[in-house]
Formats: C-alpha cells, sequence, structure tokens
C-alpha cells in the first residue's frame, strides 16, 4: 500500500521534501520512521492527516504523514 | 559562593557575596551572606525575589525599587552555558490593575555573566538613583572586589553597542552591561533592554551583542542614572575535570539542545526552524496575531533567506550549542559583507511577518534597529503591532505617523522614535496604549507584558507565566507540539512541568540545554562544578517554591486573581479559525483553568513571602 511523506525544516533539508512511500499493510509509523534512516529524537511531532498521531498508530493506505521536528525555545 | 560541600538540608553553609551600591551616596557596602534556603544557593531569581518581597513599592521609578544585578550558582563554571546574569527589580511595564508594579527578571549570555562572577561578587544591589549619569566599575581588586562609580557624560546617547566598544577601549580584560537610548529615556519608554556584550562584539567590533530585554530592566537602569556596568576581571576559567567535560558532552549529545544546534552540526538550527512547523498548523503570527491561512510568512523560511544573505551560526564563549544565527549582507563578489541582523525566531516574527513584512533584507534592517536603540524585541515589535492593526482599524483617524502593516519605512520610522523617546504612546507597551485608545480587545499582553511570538490562541499557560510569555511557563508549544487541549491537560501542564521553565532563570544556564531541570544532568554539573550534592527533587522543590513566591508577589502587588489572569479577550470572542489546531479556549475555559490551577497553588503560597514592616 501506498502511503505520502511529508518532512519540514531541518527533516526536509535532510531528506526530501514529499514523496510517495510504499509500506505493508499493519506498518507502524515508529517502523517508517525508522525506514527512512530519521533518529526518533530529530522527530518532534507526527500527523496522519493533519492530526497529531502517536509512535505506535497503524498507517492506512492513502495516508498522508508528516513529520516535524523537534520545536523549542525562546 | 563558598565552596563547602553542602546537603540540600544546610543550605546556610553556602555564603554568596553581596555589594550594595547606594547610588545617591556613591557608597558601597560588601556582606558574606549566608543563604537562607535553596533558592538563595541556586539563585538567579529565586534569591533576588526575596529581596523584592522584602521591599513595599508602589512605583518602579522610585528610589525604594532597586536594581539587582545576579548570578546564578553555575555562573562562571565550565559547564556549558554557564554565563548567565540577571537583571531583576520592580518593572515599568509589567504593572497591576492598581497601579502597582509587578516583580520581574530579566536574562541573557554573552560573556558579561563570567567575568561578572570572577569580579568576586554574586549579587550587586543598586539602591536610589545618581545625580548625574555614571557607569559602576566592578572588579576583582588584590584585597577583593572592588567597586568604583565614574561619571558617564561620555556615553549619553551612544547606542548600546556603541556605550560597549567604548568602554572596551577603556577596559581591557572586561566585559559590558550597557542601555541603549531607549533606556536613557526611561520616562517616555518603558521598554529599554540590558545589553550585554559578547567575545564576537568586541573582537569584530560589529553588534553581536545579547539582551536582557523583558520587562524594563534598561528603563530602570536608565531611571536610576546608570548606563553601564563594567565587570573586569582576569579569565578564571575552571578546570575542565573529566567529570565536567562529561556533563557537557551530554548536554550536546542528549537531544535536548539538538534542535538549537546548527544544521551543519546536524541541529535543527536554531528558534528559526520554528516558522516553518508553525506554518503547518497556520500558526506564525501575521498582522497582529492574526494569521490568515496565506504563505507569506513562507519568504522567512531559512532556505529562502540563505540566497540573499549569508547566515552564520555563532556562540557565546565557548559554548557548542551555538545557536546564533547572524546574518550577513553578500557582497556583490560573493564575500561576506557587513551584518545584517541576528535572526531569531521572535525578533523575525515580531518585527517580520506580525507586522505585514516579509522581505528579509526589510525584516533584517527592524531587528537591527531596535538591538541598537536597546529596546525588547517582543515589547515593541507586539506593541507596533496593535498600533499598526488600530491605524488599519481606524483608516479615518490613524495615529502617529499613520503607519498600517506592511509599511516598512512608517514602521522603521516608529522603532526609531520609540527608542529615542518621542513616542511614548509605544514606549509604554500596548497595555497603556490600548487603555487609553478604549480598544483593548486585540492588545496582546497579560499582566502588561506583551506576547512573544507564539499565538495567545493556543496558550492559556500564558495567564500563568510570572515574567513574560513563553520564558516563564513552558507551555506555548505544547498544542502545536502534541495537540492537547482538554481541561486536565493544561492544569496539568501549568501545576507541573509548566512552572519548571523557571528553573534555568536560577542556576546561571541557558535554556536551550534542553532538558528538565532536575535532569540528572544537571544534577552532575552542580556537583561537579560548584561541589555541592543537591538531590533532584530538592532542586524541583526549590525551582517550584520560587516560582510560587512569584505568583504570590503578582497577587501581593494587586494583579486580580481572575480578571488580569486571562487572555486578550478576541481569542475567546473572535476565534481565528485560520489556524488550524483546536481551538478550545473559550471563556469558560479559562475560568475553569483558573479555578483549578489556583487550588492548586494557592495553599502552597502561603508563607512564601515576608509579612511586610508598617
Ligand atoms: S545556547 Fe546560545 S545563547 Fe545560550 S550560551 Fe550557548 S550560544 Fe549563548
Amino acid at each position: 500500500m501506498q502511503i505520502r511523506i511529508k518532512l519540514y525544516a531541518s527533516l526536509r533539508w535532510k531528506l526530501f521534501e514529499e514523496a510517495e512511500w510504499e509500506c505493508t499493510p499493519g506498518q507502524k509509523i515508529a517502523s517508517i520512521v525508522e525506514q527512512l534512516g530519521l533518529p526518533r529524537n530529530d522527530v518532534g511531532t507526527v500527523l496522519v492527516n493533519g492530526l497529531h498521531a502517536a509512535w505506535d498508530e497503524i498507517v492506512q493506505d492513502g495516508d498522508v504523514l508528516s513529520f516535524l521536528p523537534r520545536m523549542g525555545g525562546g | 559562593m563558598s565552596d563547602n560541600k553542602m546537603m540540600s538540608t544546610n543550605p546556610e553553609s553556602v555564603v554568596y557575596q553581596r555589594c550594595t551600591i547606594d547610588l545617591a551616596t556613591g557608597r558601597a557596602d560588601f556582606a558574606a551572606v549566608p543563604c537562607r534556603n535553596l533558592e538563595d544557593v541556586l539563585g538567579g531569581f529565586g534569591r533576588s525575589f526575596q529581596i523584592l518581597a522584602e521591599r513595599d513599592v508602589a512605583n518602579a521609578y522610585s528610589p525604594e525599587n532597586p536594581l539587582i544585578l545576579n548570578s546564578g550558582l553555575l555562573t562562571g563554571t565550565s559547564v556549558m552555558t554557564g554565563m548567565r546574569s540577571y537583571f531583576s527589580g520592580y518593572s515599568p511595564l509589567k504593572q497591576s490593575g492598581t497601579g502597582r508594579p509587578g516583580a520581574m527578571w530579566s536574562t541573557g549570555s554573552g560573556n558579561f555573566g563570567n567575568k561578572f562572577k570572577w569580579t568576586g561578587l554574586d549579587e550587586v544591589i543598586f539602591e536610589n538613583r545618581s545625580e548625574a549619569p555614571v557607569f559602576a566599575v566592578l572588579r576583582d581588586g588584590a584585597n577583593g572586589p572592588e567597586v568604583e562609580l565614574k561619571p558617564a557624560g561620555h556615553l549619553i546617547g551612544l547606542t548600546g553597542h556603541a556605550k560597549i566598544m567604548a568602554l572596551a577601549a577603556e577596559y581591557p580584560d572586561a566585559h559590558f552591561a550597557a542601555i541603549g537610548p531607549a533606556g536613557e529615556n526611561w520616562e517616555t519608554n518603558y521598554m529599554g533592554a540590558v545589553v550585554m556584550s559578547t567575545d564576537n562584539e568586541l573582537k569584530s567590533g560589529e553588534p553581536k551583542s545579547r539582551f536582557a530585554g523583558r520587562g524594563g530592566m534598561g528603563s530602570l537602569m536608565g531611571y536610576k542614572n546608570l548606563l553601564a556596568i563594567v565587570a573586569q576581571s582576569p579569565d578564571k576559567l575552571q578546570k575542565i575535570t573529566p567529570e565536567i567535560r562529561d556533563v557537557n558532552r551530554d548536554i550536546l549529545k542528549s537531544g535536548g539542545s539538538a534542535r538549537f544546534q546548527p544544521t551543519s552540526q546536524g541541529g535543527g538550527g536554531g528558534t528559526w526552524a520554528n516558522i516553518e512547523v508553525l506554518q503547518v498548523f497556520h500558526a506564525v503570527p501575521l498582522n497582529n496575531f492574526r494569521p490568515k491561512g496565506c504563505d507569506n510568512v513562507e519568504r522567512l523560511f531559512r532556505d529562502e533567506v540563505e540566497r540573499e544573505f549569508e547566515v552564520a551560526t555563532e556562540a557565546c564563549h565557548r559554548c557548542g550549542i551555538r545557536c546564533h544565527n547572524n546574518l550577513f549582507h553578500k557582497n556583490e563578489d560573493g564575500s561576506r559583507g557587513k551584518l545584517a541582523a541576528k535572526f531569531d525566531f521572535e525578533p523575525l516574527i515580531l518585527f517580520g511577518s506580525n507586522l505585514g513584512v516579509h522581505n528579509p533584507k526589510e525584516v533584517c534592517d527592524l531587528i537591527h534597529r531596535c538591538d541598537l536603540l536597546g529596546m525588547d524585541a517582543i515589547s515593541l515589535g507586539t506593541t507596533i503591532a496593535y498600533l499598526l492593526d488600530y491605524n488599519e482599524r481606524h483608516p479615518e483617524a490613524p495615529i502617529l505617523n499613520g503607519a498600517t502593516f506592511g509599511d516598512y519605512e512608517k514602521i522603521a520610522a516608529l522603532i526609531d522614535g520609540a527608542g529615542r523617546g518621542l513616542y511614548p504612546e509605544l514606549g509604554r507597551g500596548v497595555k497603556r496604549l490600548s487603555e487609553a485608545l478604549g480598544e483593548t480587545a486585540y492588545a496582546m499582553h497579560v499582566k502588561g507584558l506583551e506576547l512573544p511570538a507564539y499565538l495567545p490562541d493556543t496558550n492559556p499557560g500564558y495567564i500563568f507565566a510570572i515574567a513574560g510569555g513563553h520564558m516563564s511557563m513552558g507551555t506555548h508549544m505544547m498544542l502545536a507540539k502534541e495537540g492537547k487541549h482538554s481541561l486536565d491537560e493544561w492544569v496539568q501542564a501549568i501545576t507541573s512541568g509548566g512552572l519548571l521553565q523557571v528553573g534555568y532563570d536560577m542556576i546561571g544556564l541557558c535554556k536551550f540545554v534542553g532538558v528538565g531541570i532536575g535532569h540528572d544532568i544537571i544534577v552532575r554539573a552542580v556537583k561537579e562544578a560548584a561541589g555541592l550534592e543537591i538531590a533532584s527533587a530538592d532542586i524541583l522543590a526549590s525551582v517550584r517554591r520560587a516560582y510560587l513566591r512569584g505568583l504570590a508577589l503578582e497577587l501581593r502587588q494587586g494583579f486580580h486573581e481572575h480578571e488580569e489572569y486571562t487572555l486578550p479577550s478576541q481569542v475567546m470572542d473572535d476565534p481565528n479559525h485560520k489556524v488550524t489546531l483546536p481551538k478550545f479556549i473559550t471563556h469558560d475555559f479559562l475560568a475553569q483553568l483558573r479555578e483549578r490551577v489556583w487550588s492548586v497553588f494557592k495553599p502552597e503560597m502561603e508563607g512564601l513571602l515576608p509579612v511586610l514592616k508598617g
């Protein structure tokens, strides 16, 4: 099945901005991050179709996953 | 500080060095003061607020309001970022409905904090005010710390940076804290910052200062006729033991600081990246905190700006986090030109999209003007945004020069005028301006302190910040980061983790260390660099008490526990549907939040303030 992945700021600079991604049914967000080769610590927020999601959420065909770097500061 | 080994149970075994300078007479008294509690030991606002709590101050500009300069426990040590100095006093800007001023502190990095600590002093209390402009020289003398007040006529009217460079020519081996023209114009400008020198600034001659901006501590300094402070001492670099080296390595590797490190180092590139992340939700302030769901702010994304400027990451004294993003003009031949501005999330937004200015060159210029004149970028940017909004709503009767959103040249004139004391309407902050104009709904402040560049629509925690916005209540990113918006989650965040944000404003480290204040890294740093064994739980309890003392002090100064612990009413009455995050802040939500948070805090606040004499 296919999903779409969007990366932002430092994650985008490291890899890509947007891409179609093949994944297996039942695959969790955490394992997709692993496949991408992104250190988990670098990802602050995950959105599935624009809504906040947890690492162990299972993705569905056609989902749009957005990965945002950790934020903070002043 | 004494270097006694200390358990958390005997803070009085730690002694700090205080100097009280009476600016009216020039007299300086030195005292070795035993700590009363762990807040005194940790330092920063934890100590200074106990001094402020002993005073009955009805007006910030009165001789009985002290200006306190102090350090934190780890200032001047070899722990990475350990160079903070703190300025505290009753603020001209933060004011309760009764007219009484709120207590404030403000802090910055640079190398001034180190040099101050190395003079042998931990605290200087500036009492009264000088008849004529002076600067204070604090130095490490042959028999201990020495203090001298000197005439400062030659510094009048200079920018903060120019004052620093003038003093640097006179005082080798020193670092400097100065005010700019804004602080000198304290009667009409309440948002003067304290401008602090960095090594890079002194070496290059470029205005790469750091700022203790919040709450108008620079204006208070101006009222006292104290134009600058020189801290002169040879460097006394603490030996980096294997244990301190490990602490510093862990600060860099822990992940907490990674987002502030340069992209070339594999980091997130500083707070600048927040723009792109918040833009995912259309939550970047635009035109006075009212995003329109458009992509205008994208011109300020890092890769866009890099097309026009060279971005150099630089750092304070020996700091590996290297969070400064300094922008340099590019010469025609592609080489690096003059410094354009320092570019971080707050000034970038507050002098950019929030004023309707999207051209990076223009934003740089506005930031630069504010910095040179020595004003708090948050207070000024937010007050100007209100004025532009007002003018747009009242085209038939605009105020001042009639500027509206995007009027770069007129906005530049407003900044210059405010800094030179010509626009008290701006210089006295958005609370006073909006009340005078009778339109307070879209004035972005809480308790008289202007909001930073995070939408109030996303952060009800602002109402329990005790020193402005995000630096004294760490909930400003919670909604965007985690999507949490239930009452229970917000009560929990404010009453537990959020308030601990202030711990870094005690111990002398920078918040960009990025770990919780009770983290093992902090406990180890305190043990190795200060020789004190303080358990994590005791640090947390002390930080909590310090925060609650600050809150108790607000109530004593007359802040109304319901009416003034609120957000600008536009947030509740006219929610912005362009922001794609949940809209959950209603009047009812805030009322329940207040009730539940006060019910946790109030019992703990009892007994934290001394009874005032008389
Ligand atoms: S984190 Fe940034 S502001 Fe803090 S000490 Fe390091 S370079 Fe300076």
